[in-house]
């Protein structure tokens, strides 16, 4: 289908286009402006579909894999005591590829961005800068599913936070601009130390030796192939050439800080104060794409850099993973309990719902990883569902507070029937996706560690107690007389909760749509852990 | 050899009665003539060692005839900032000269 | 024997999927006619299962299974599977027989409400949920099923959704049930581990369990029993997960019939039928589970003594007839549970259509303030009063016979203290059967003079399912008598010929009419004061009517414990976990401030500073040579 097109290219770069695009047309056409940015986000999304449709799991998508080079530094041969080498440099190239890991994600990225783009015809103020920023967004979180090169999936994820903290520091509520503050100090944080983790990275694992013609040419690059090619065979140059390689010490501190980078986008506790406040005062079209792709930015990168590049320290520090994650999921869900204003409710159950991913990685099985990407995608279509509802709720009565809402069954049925529904996803009913994820993370960790488990687990209790409480409180019971003329959401609000609440359900009653996908994508991973740690 | 050690302690001396008073006198001028001391002093070490150092050379007095020529002329620059100064701000202490801190 | 039919049992929950989905779709625009294709729906379904099961009857049917491939990643490979056996047919007949009548009936209680089409819808997936539960053949399944059958119920507990109560019910029902399925979903997790490969399918089950390989360990054996019965524990509304299924009455009564009486809360007997191999293998698990099922049988039969509330009574009994059942398997006599479901389901759902009639037709569900309706509701009156017979089992009606296989088991099975609370249980049901029928039915009205003005017989579509359940009530017991174990033949494979044990005939007669007798001096002759008992022990009646005080218990336990850590741990949040974020910022904000100071703009003040270093920085040099 997608012979000779460089199709990953296309879908990340085409939103870009699609913000210069944007940014060319005349201000006051507020409807040219809405149209353009909604088709070029459903131009990317019809792309994802497509990429998913060609995508034969077997293969790996090696073929879709797209290689330029783009950045080499020269170092000094003088250095090199043999003189055998002829070339000794840096090189960071333009590196795309997809697998069984990133494809939902993308599938993830596409769907939710495109129901937020339909959502956010509700912005009036300054849409032009609103859609070239969405637009530059997305450029970014499609970058991070798709690099295969550490050095541009860093360049991709500091791409997501700039037009995001504007997104969030102009369109937001009334605390918008410390919220803002407070999103670009932790991430700007959580960036760095992903940076430093990158270099030590790139300064180990990413170090190739090719034996030519004319000699040895030496690099040191940002390849993530590189990476796990060097990891898979022990006799591979980076652990021969020894001096700056792969010493424990570094390992671990590579590990550590990568946990701690994805930790503050995860977030894992105590890293998750930014994202309480993102939640309560981004504008929703924003928190659908913040809660439904941003945190899996965290969950992928945890996966693809700190599992697969570092599997023995995964593999000794499986129960703090996993002891973090039962913290995370309690500790979020007990708070969740305790919220009045919905959108709280939501932002602490997202924490609830990160731990069960943490507990998917901390299983170091198959089944555990796959449920960890299941959660991770079921989340993202279910909180954007819930915020999509909560803006359009929010535009009508102007409040979430759930003591100020109620009866919402009688006033606009359908809109309280799909946020029942996604209430009742999020607390993981069988028969809707949030289920699966939750089931097999849980069933992968049970495997390893039966008792931590089994407490975890009291978080999908706890789940139906802040779920059905908040939701409960809004939709039952006696309307209140100043919302007796509300109305029922219009066709374009309508549109992406059917959209959303269909993926939700198909995921929920055929899994195999999503684990066939990934069935081996985590085949290396696995290998590296039965034959490299526990050998 | 001896000598040199006096003249040293001398120009230490100086140096530093010229350096407590650039930095605590409050009037601008006895800064400026302080200034002019703590200069005086380093001549007086560049003409010592160029009599009494391990290599002794013309180059030391040479030196002290530029840093005096320097010295007039940062007196003169210094004078005519101070008479700015003066002119805008009609005083000449230097607890007042704080537009830095502000 | 093959089955020609069972291969298409799928179609028995598809029909109501279809009938879901179709209303789902076209929402209220449908209004009665949605009620029409819903019924359509649950008639196609009952017919299919009857063939089904006549089918299997007779001859020495094989199980069949079938199904698709649902679940595939690592070491997980579930199947989305239905398997046919002589248990879930009659399963199914009894599920889509209910189901059918309440469907009919519904057309005339919920006639008026606007919400028809959506009662219809919910109904529909009800019923198809809880078909795949008693198809499903693998533990996965079943278990997505139990958790769908509990969200219908929770949807229909509040589907009047404007009143809080039905609010705090649906809730209450939902979260509660919800703990036992945390139990179900471990034990799924541990089978799922300890089961040799990774098999949740109940024929490998019953292979690993029933041969006593010691595959599984005793204790693991015991773990996974125990938790399944978690599981049935909150469905089946056991002590000490009872508290919902009364609260539950305040949804629709029709679904009261279908839902909280005849079907979803027998899954949880169903299930430990299911997975009777488990419990079999452990002691300690049978006597865990009789001793639970004996304990809410007589507990929920004492509260159910001094309700008021017609419906409630009727919920506490249900309450204590599952304990009934649980009480058999825990004496290891499936057919016995079995038998006393299906009986069960039938005049308990009676017992709530006939519940439902009178409040449609007076509108009000206290008992105090019925009275007489026997005179202007008779067809009610007869059919309740059946309803009643069978429930307190006086023969030759259903009940009796269930409940003497039941005590027959748990006296055969040397539990002479079961059994013994077992009579006691049945004096109870007897009473309160007594005290709500003659409150209800005899004597003179109570109400207002609107609600007798309102008292008249509902009309046929609502009567009919009556009338047929009735039917059912009386006859549906000869299936399996001390005589003829037929039923439990069928359902085993292997006839349990107990025969007649005078000593139960007697005793399980001698309760029941004992206390049919108490109730009918204490409420119709009056020569017995009704509060003979309050008057002097008001501390009972007082702790009966507050049902132990368990709610309450509860309330200050867990809701009280959860919102007090929620508010502790939202301070914890603010002040620790953010308060050292703002440290932070703050700290650094304060040493720049700092620095600020510094620059006053003095530059006497930065030349001392200059001064300063380089002293400092000459003694360090010079400090290192002597160092």
């Amino acid at each position: 289908m997608f012979a000779n097109v460089p199709v990953l290219s296309l879908i990340i770069w085409l939103p870009l286009l699609g913000s210069l695009v944007v940014l060319l047309l005349p201000g006051r056409s507020g409807g040219a402006i809405r149209w353009a940015g909604i088709s070029f986000t459903f131009v990317s999304m019809v792309l994802a579909f497509g990429l998913y449709a060609s995508y034969l799991p077997l293969a790996g998508g090696g073929e879709f894999a797209e290689h330029g080079s783009w950045l080499s530094v020269p170092l000094n041969t003088e250095v090199m005591q043999d003189t055998s080498v002829t070339s000794y440099r840096l090189a960071f190239d333009y590196s795309l590829g997809v697998d069984g890991i990133s494809m939902p994600l993308v599938l993830l990225t596409g769907i939710v961005a495109s129901m937020a783009s339909l959502a956010s015809v509700h912005i009036f103020k300054r849409q032009k800068t609103y859609f070239s920023l969405f637009l530059l967004l997305q450029t970014g979180m499609y970058g991070v599913f798709l690099a295969r090169d550490v050095i541009w999936f860093f360049i991709f994820f500091e791409l997501t936070l700039i037009p995001m903290f504007f997104l969030i520091g102009i369109w937001g509520y009334y605390g918008r601009e410390k919220a803002a503050n407070r999103f670009l100090v932790y991430n700007g944080l959580g960036s760095a130390v992903m940076l430093l983790a990158f270099l030590i990275l790139i300064a180990t694992l990413g170090f190739a030796s090719v034996q030519t013609d004319g000699g040895i040419e030496l690099t040191f690059s940002g390849s993530y192939d590189t990476m796990l090619a060097n990891l898979a065979d022990p006799n591979a140059a980076a652990h021969q050439a020894g001096a700056w390689l792969l010493s424990d010490n570094l390992q671990w501190a590579a590990f550590i800080l990568l946990l701690v980078a994805f930790g503050i986008k995860l977030p894992i506790f105590p890293f998750h104060t930014w994202m309480l406040k993102v939640h309560a005062e981004a504008p929703p079209p924003v928190v659908m794409i913040h809660s439904g792709i941003l945190l899996k930015m965290g969950v992928y990168g945890l996966i693809r850099f700190a599992a697969f590049l570092l599997p023995a320290q995964l593999h000794s520090w499986s129960a703090v993973l996993a002891v973090l994650g039962v913290i995370n999921i309690l500790y979020g869900a007990v708070l969740a309990c305790a919220q009045k204003e919905f959108k709280l409710v939501l932002a602490y159950s997202s924490i609830s719902h990160m731990g069960i991913v943490l507990l998917g990685i901390a299983s170091l099985n198959e089944t555990g990883f796959e449920g960890a990407v299941y959660q991770a995608v079921s989340h993202g279509l279910i909180s954007a569902l819930l915020f999509l509802i909560v803006g359009s709720l929010h535009e009508r009565t102007g409040t979430t507070r759930i003591d100020e809402l109620g009866g919402l069954a009688r006033a606009v049925p359908f809109t309280a029937g799909i946020l029942l529904t996604a209430g009742l996803a999020s607390l993981g009913l069988p028969g809707l996706s949030g289920f699966i994820g939750e089931f097999l993370s849980f069933l992968g960790l049970f495997s390893t560690m039966k008792a931590l488990t089994a407490i975890g687990t009291i978080g999908v209790l706890l789940a139906a107690v802040y779920m059905l409480r908040s939701v409960l409180a809004m939709t039952y019971g006696p309307l209140p007389e100043k919302l007796a003329g509300l109305k029922e959401a219009r066709f374009i609000e309508t549109l992406p909760m059917v959209v959303l609440t269909a993926f939700i359900v198909l995921l929920g009653i055929y899994p195999s749509l999503l684990t066939d996908l990934m069935q081996h994508g985590f085949d290396g991973l696995l290998r590296e852990l039965q034959t490299g740690v526990g050998g | 050899m001896s000598m040199l050690g006096s003249y040293l302690t001398l120009a230490a001396v100086l140096f530093c009665v010229g350096l407590f008073g650039v930095l605590t006198k409050r009037n601008a001028i006895i800064v400026l003539l302080s200034i002019e001391l703590m200069l005086n002093a380093v001549n007086l070490n560049l003409v010592a060692f160029s009599k009494y150092g391990a290599q002794p050379s013309l180059a030391g007095q040479i030196f002290s005839l530029f840093s005096m020529t320097v010295a007039a002329a940062e007196a003169a620059v210094g004078i005519a900032v101070l008479i700015a100064l003066y002119r805008r701000k009609a005083t000449v202490n230097v607890d007042e000269y704080d537009e830095l801190g502000r | 024997m093959s089955s020609v039919f069972s291969q298409y049992a799928w179609l028995v929950p598809a029909f109501p999927v279809a009938a879901f989905a179709i209303l789902t779709a076209l929402g209220r625009s449908l209004s009665r006619a949605g009620a029409v294709i819903a019924t359509i729906a649950s008639l196609a379904s009952f017919i299919l299962s009857l063939i089904i099961a006549i089918e299997r009857i007779g001859q020495n049917a094989e199980d069949y299974v079938g199904g698709i491939d649902w679940l595939r990643t690592g070491a997980v490979n579930i199947s989305a599977g239905y398997e046919v056996t002589n248990l879930t047919s009659l399963m199914l007949v009894v599920v889509t027989l209910v189901a059918l009548l309440v469907n009919l009936y519904s057309f005339g209680y919920m006639a008026g409400d606007g919400r028809i089409s959506v009662f219809y819808a919910y109904v529909a997936l009800f019923t198809a949920s809880m078909l795949g539960l008693v198809l499903a053949d693998n533990l996965a399944i079943l278990y997505i099923c139990w958790e769908l059958v509990g969200v219908c119920s929770f949807l229909l507990i509040g589907f009047w959704y404007q009143k809080p109560e039905a609010r705090a019910a649906a809730k209450k029902a939902f979260i509660v049930t919800r703990v036992g399925d945390l139990g179900l979903l471990i034990a799924i997790l541990l089978l799922f581990w300890y089961m040799p490969g990774h098999a949740l399918d109940f024929a490998s089950i019953h292979n690993v369990f029933d041969t006593q390989s010691g595959i599984v360990s005793m204790s693991i054996t015991t773990l996974i029993a125990l938790l399944i019965f978690v599981g049935a524990v909150g469905k089946s509304g056991q002590f000490p997960l009872h508290v919902w299924l009364p609260d539950a009455m305040e949804g629709p009564t029709p679904i009261s019939a279908l839902i909280h009486a005849a079907t979803m809360v027998a899954a949880g007997v169903f299930l430990v039928v299911r997975t009777f191999d488990i419990f079999e293998a452990s002691s300690a698990a049978m006597t865990v589970v009789a001793v639970i099922g004996a304990f809410t049988a007589i507990f929920a039969a004492t509260i159910g003594l001094a309700q008021n509330d017609i419906k409630r009574i009727l919920a506490y009994s249900t309450v204590s007839q599952l304990g009934y059942m649980m009480l058999a398997l825990g004496v290891g006599s499936v057919s016995a549970a079995m038998f006393h479901l299906f009986t069960h389901a039938f005049f308990k759902a009676l017992l709530f259509l006939g519940a439902g009639s009178v409040i449609h037709a007076i509108h009000t569900q206290d008992i105090r303030e019925m009275g007489g309706l026997g005179r202007r509701m008779k067809v009610t009156a007869w059919t309740f009063g059946i309803g009643a017979l069978a429930l307190s089992g006086i023969p030759p009606f259903s009940g009796f016979w269930s409940k003497e296989a039941i005590l027959t088991a748990a006296l055969e099975g040397d539990h002479p203290w079961l059994f013994i609370v077992g009579v006691v249980t049945a004096f109870f049901t007897a009473l309160y059967m007594a005290r709500l029928f003659f409150l209800a039915f005899a004597g003179k009205p109570r109400g207002n003079a609107e609600q007798a003005a309102h008292a008249k017989e509902s009309p046929a579509v609502m009567t009919i399912p009556m009338i047929v359940l009735a039917a059912l009530a009386v006859v549906s017991g000869f299936v399996q008598t001390p005589f003829k174990d037929w039923l439990g033949e069928w359902l085993t494979g292997e006839a349990s010929s107990h025969g007649a044990s005078g000593l139960v005939l007697v005793a399980s007669i001698a309760a029941s009419l004992l206390g049919l007798y108490l109730g009918w001096l204490a409420f119709v002759r009056g020569t017995l004061r009704p509060d003979a008992v309050s008057s002097r022990l008001p501390w009972l009646s007082r702790l009966l009517e507050r049902k132990y005080y368990i709610d309450e218990l509860y309330q200050l336990v867990f809701a009280g414990g959860l919102r007090g850590l929620g508010r502790a741990l939202a301070v914890f949040d603010e002040a620790v976990v953010d308060g050292a974020v703002r440290l932070t910022g703050y700290s650094v904000r304060a040493l720049g401030r700092l620095n600020t100071k510094l620059q006053n703009g003095q530059i006497q003040t930065y030349g001392l500073a200059a001064i300063l270093a380089a002293v400092i920085l000459v003694l360090a040099i010079a400090g290192r040579r002597f160092w």
